[in-house]
């Protein structure tokens, strides 16, 4: 008899395990490398509290997680079903996301209790939205700081020696020209009493850095008075590079001024053209520059970097001088997949986009958050020193395109600023007329 | 000068220049092992360290998943998995066909040329009728999709190195083994076979690392670690806002040392392979 | 021949042809297909049949022109270097102590990946950190920017392309010497000839087939060009790094799936290539090296 009690103990086990496994939900989210460690910790918890649902996250570099996505969605393949967006894309991938407007109001009850909708910030709502429709829950309200050595600009000898040089007061640029300036003499090579070997850190490269870097330049163009008059404002989809009517607006002096104002500053950043994300972050963290622009998150690795202690006292963070650039995210879901693997993602991205989970992975990972209540917070702000500089800055920022030619867009643009910027085609309207008569030629729908 | 310590002189030359020539060309993968043992702080130096000053695992071992490369095993895994069956497979494949174009001249030389050509083509010019294909088939993603690809240039290969070494095995053989009574299929397995090994071997050490080094195929018909190579695995934060150098490094040694050991260890075939037969070693 | 050969013959040669008919065939005719279409997968309802327009275009287009530009320039200055030191290092090493284990420590980079390559350039090339500017710094030379202008990225991929495909060279050439036969060389020393007599009279002539080998086998392989380029410069500044394939990739897949103009880019590598490929089985001498031209 013994032996078939064993017997009848190993079948039900087994038993147990195969409607357990078949009761498991999988579902494969993935995200890019900013985003990443966040929404695996983020994943780690859910999976805790809802052993019915498996998330596998996948980490994938930006330059090949956007054209995955795109050719995911446009095959219909349904191999992710949830994944971080670069709002930016939402034109190029909207008609593959889940209509998140809609299936909330098909399925009301998977917003969880306490989940407020008003609460998420009303311009990254929008910048998740399509034609009206929610398609995806915004994340990480990622923009670009200005970074700057507080202690130097502190510093009663360095303020003395500028105001020597330049007959001005030392202080944090407000524009582009001031910070010409500042940044030569932070510059060694033109400054042998520099405390730092170069003024600022920029990211010049030809990949889509550049594409968001022009914006900073340009946006304090496009967003003035007479910018206003000539293009009209802004609009949301079209982005600052074009008008208001959706016509290229950089092919003129303004565009030309902001190109100009790029490469003033270039003698006194080491290696823009060939530095990405990974150089400049790295030059400022190590003490080799006195300023640099860059997003959010990078502020962890300076705050631990032992060059920059106390941390307190050597970072400062200000606005951007020119405008800063909207590097939103969200979370999107895959409508190509079954209902259910779409029930446990949906599930998913509300859990991540809670009030508690924005708190936790903005202190844990620099996540600029996306709900009002946290940025009011007095814990948050006391956790990361530029909450409380985030809602002014958020009033000024540039957008880039969010059209579905945008990718197209973006890969002639990066190669024509590089070249200019880099002496290979003249700095002149004329070659950046051309480049709009590209541009034209993409919208059209020609090559 | 006596002619000895002409030699001697001249000997020494040669040694210097040997030994620097090794260093500038062994210097990269010099550089990515000791990276792979630097603790944070000495990634980016001046002036640079030249061996970790504090030797660590941390690249290896604990941290989050871009910080250490704790999450390689599924991705070495794959990349085992995938390198191994599409080197098998190859040998079969090729030899059974090598056998057919050396013996029986099937096809002629259209048809040997046809499928030699087949290594020569660039991967990116078939990478993108692929993937829509693949989505239709659901073989994205998956191990077989991979190999499938894979096979393409490497039966090339593998068919042009074994009709060479199948020429060279005397055709009296055969013929005696004929009179003996033996079929087609028993020349095949008694004669063919044993004989042709050194150039299954030659086929399966190439195929082997010239599928672990697949990049740009892999990138695009792969999606996470259930089918993701080592490349793959190491292209993923190269651009990402936090370059873990140590980790990375850490990575492209895992990615490289497997795929050296096993080059060096069979390098008396790497040169037929290399060379289609064209040269023997 | 016989029926039983005939059969065989037939029955292994199946599998291969079958296993190309499917993944080789079907995916190169979409390809052309498509490269007269102007599908996109950002573009709904696009890949309408629009004749030889996309063809047309890569002769307007500037960006398409520079990567064939680039391209060239890894083959016409990359190659004839990785020839050139490939053998100087097979006559270096020759006869010297020790010659085994140089032999196989210089033919480590043949098996590296090429993303690795990448990984390592970009910290040994770093403007601030970097290894190189450290030597440099010994001979007073200022900071290169190795990855930020055009001439000294350019030169930074035909270097790591160097390291990587020299040993092969040099694998060639090696086995071709250890080849030449004995006799010929002794008995040109017996003649009074010096080592360049010898090597121009007796040992080129036999290293000459395997040096077209190399040629053309490295301007094939030249043409595929990526990893590294892909892990370092993205190929920039500007255009300056953007070879053939890696413009076809940037088109095709990394800026929105362009399939019908990435497919026409790809249809002329594809022809080039083949061209590339004929001349290697001609130089081969291939019907005679597998036992099947007409004549043998």
């Amino acid at each position: 008899m013994g032996k078939y009690r064993a017997l009848v103990l190993v079948v039900s086990m087994i038993a147990v395990m195969a409607v357990a496994a078949l009761a498991v939900t999988t579902i494969s989210v993935v995200v890019s490398p900013d985003n990443g460690p966040s929404i695996q910790y983020l994943a780690q918890q859910f999976m805790q509290q809802n052993p019915d649902i498996k998330v596998n996250v996948t980490i994938i570099s930006w330059e090949t997680l956007y054209p995955r996505l795109l050719a995911d969605l446009s095959a219909k393949t349904g191999i992710y079903d949830a994944f971080s967006m670069d709002v930016m894309t939402t034109g190029a991938m909207q008609s593959g996301c889940l209509d998140l407007t809609q299936y909330f109001k098909d399925h009301p009850d998977v917003i969880p209790a306490g989940y407020d909708m008003n609460d998420l910030l009303p311009l990254a709502y929008k910048l998740s939205t399509w034609n009206g429709d929610l398609i995806g829950l915004p994340y990480y309200n990622n923009t670009m700081l200005f970074y700057y050595r507080k202690d130097l600009f502190n510093n009663p000898t360095y303020q003395q020696q500028f105001y020597q040089m330049f007959g001005r007061p030392l202080r944090v640029p407000t524009t582009w020209a001031e910070a010409v300036d500042v940044a030569r003499f932070f510059t060694q090579s033109y400054n042998p009493k520099s405390p730092t070997r170069y003024g600022i850190a920029l990211m010049f490269p030809t990949t889509h850095t550049m594409f968001y870097m022009f914006p900073l330049f340009f946006g304090p163009y496009r967003t003035s008075t007479d910018g206003i008059r000539e293009f009209g404002p802004v609009d949301f989809n079209y982005g600052t590079y074009f008008t208001s009517d959706g016509k290229p607006a950089f092919a003129n002096k303004y565009g030309l001024m902001a190109l100009e104002d790029m490469k003033a500053l270039m003698p006194y950043a080491p290696d823009p053209l060939g530095s990405d994300y990974g150089q400049t972050i790295e030059y400022f963290a190590q003490g080799m520059t006195a300023m640099c622009p860059q997003w959010t998150n990078p502020y962890l690795q300076f705050a631990s970097s032992p060059a920059l202690q106390p941390a307190d006292q050597k970072i400062g963070i200000a606005p951007m001088p020119g405008v800063s650039v909207a590097g939103n995210w969200a979370l999107a879901v895959n409508k190509y997949i079954s209902p259910d693997k779409q029930a446990a993602a949906v599930k998913f991205i509300l859990f991540c986009t809670t009030k508690e989970a924005g708190l936790q992975v903005l202190e844990k990972f620099a996540i600029a958050p996306v709900r009002e209540s946290i940025l009011d917070n007095p814990e948050a702000q006391a956790a990361i020193p530029w909450v409380s500089a985030l809602p002014s800055i958020y009033q000024t920022e540039a957008f880039r395109p969010r059209i579905p030619q945008e990718p197209q867009l973006e890969g002639i643009t990066d190669v024509t600023f590089s070249k200019m910027l880099s002496g290979a085609l003249p700095m002149t309207i004329d070659t950046l007329q051309s480049l709009a008569d590209q541009w034209t030629k993409v919208l059209a729908g020609g090559q | 000068m006596r002619p000895r310590t002409k030699r001697r002189v001249v000997n020494s030359v040669r040694y210097f220049f040997t030994i620097l020539t090794l260093v500038v060309f062994l210097f990269p993968a010099y550089w990515i092992t000791i990276t792979a043992f630097k603790p944070a702080s000495e990634w980016n130096e001046w002036p640079p360290h030249f061996w970790p000053y504090h030797p660590t695992l941390s690249n290896f071992f604990g941290g989050t998943s871009v910080s250490s490369i704790e999450g390689i095993l599924p991705f070495l895994r794959n990349s085992l998995v995938i390198a191994t069956i599409v080197s098998v497979v190859t040998a079969v494949i090729a030899l059974l066909a090598a056998y057919s174009i050396a013996r029986f001249k099937t096809g002629g030389m259209g048809l040997a040329g046809w499928i030699i050509s087949m290594r020569m083509l660039p991967p990116v010019t078939i990478v993108i009728p692929l993937y829509v294909i693949y989505a239709k088939v659901n073989l994205l993603n998956t191990w077989t999709g991979l190999i499938l690809i894979y096979l393409v240039p490497a039966i090339a290969l593998g068919v042009w190195i074994l009709i060479t070494f199948i020429n060279q095995i005397p055709k009296e053989l055969d013929e005696a083994a004929k009179i003996d009574g033996a079929s087609n299929l028993q020349i095949f397995t008694r004669v063919i076979l044993p004989l042709s090994l050194s150039g299954v071997a030659a086929v399966m050490v190439l195929t082997f690392i010239q599928t672990w080094s697949e990049f740009l195929l892999a990138t695009i018909l792969t999606s996470n670690s259930a089918s993701q190579t080592l490349p793959v695995y190491l292209g993923r934060f190269i651009t990402g806002y936090n370059i873990a150098w140590g980790a990375l490094s850490a990575a492209g040694l895992i990615t490289m040392l497997p795929v050296i050991v096993f080059g060096i260890i069979f390098q008396r075939y790497l040169i037929s392979g290399l060379t289609f037969g064209a040269v023997k070693y | 021949m016989s029926k039983a050969n005939r059969k065989i013959a037939i029955l292994f040669i199946l599998p291969v042809i079958i296993f190309y008919l499917i993944m080789a065939i079907y995916p190169f005719a979409s390809m052309i297909y498509e490269s007269f279409t102007n599908l996109n997968l950002t573009i709904a309802n696009s890949g309408q049949f629009i004749g030889l327009s996309n063809y047309f275009e890569i002769f307007q287009d500037p960006l398409a022109l520079s990567s064939i530009d680039f391209s060239a320039m890894v083959i016409y200055i990359g190659v004839p270097i990785e020839i050139l030191l490939g053998l100087v290092f097979a006559y270096l090493i020759r006869g010297l102590k020790g010659e085994k284990v140089f032999r196989t420590l210089f033919l480590i980079p043949m098996m590296i990946p090429g993303i690795v390559f990448g990984i390592a350039a970009q910290m040994i090339f770093n403007y601030l950190f970097g290894a190189a500017n450290y030597f440099l710094s010994f001979f007073g030379v200022q900071p290169v920017a190795w990855l930020g202008q055009a001439s000294t990225a350019q030169f930074v991929i035909i270097f790591l392309d160097v390291l990587q495909w020299t040993p092969f060279v040099f694998l060639i050439i090696y086995a071709g010497l250890l080849s030449v036969p004995q006799d010929l060389t002794d008995a040109a020393k017996v003649d009074g000839a010096n080592g360049w007599q010898t090597f121009l009279h007796v040992e080129f002539p036999t290293l000459r087939p395997l040096l077209y080998v190399a040629l053309i086998i490295r301007v094939i392989d030249a043409l595929k060009i990526f990893g590294k380029i892909y892990m370092t410069t993205w190929g920039g500044p500007g255009t300056a790094t953007s070879s053939w394939s890696f413009y076809i990739y940037k088109v095709g897949v990394s800026y929105g799936w362009d399939i019908g103009y990435a497919s026409a880019l790809a249809v002329i590598l594809l022809i080039v290539s083949t061209i590339l490929v004929n001349i290697l089985i001609r130089f081969l001498n291939l019907g005679e090296q597998l036992g099947i031209s007409k004549e043998s």
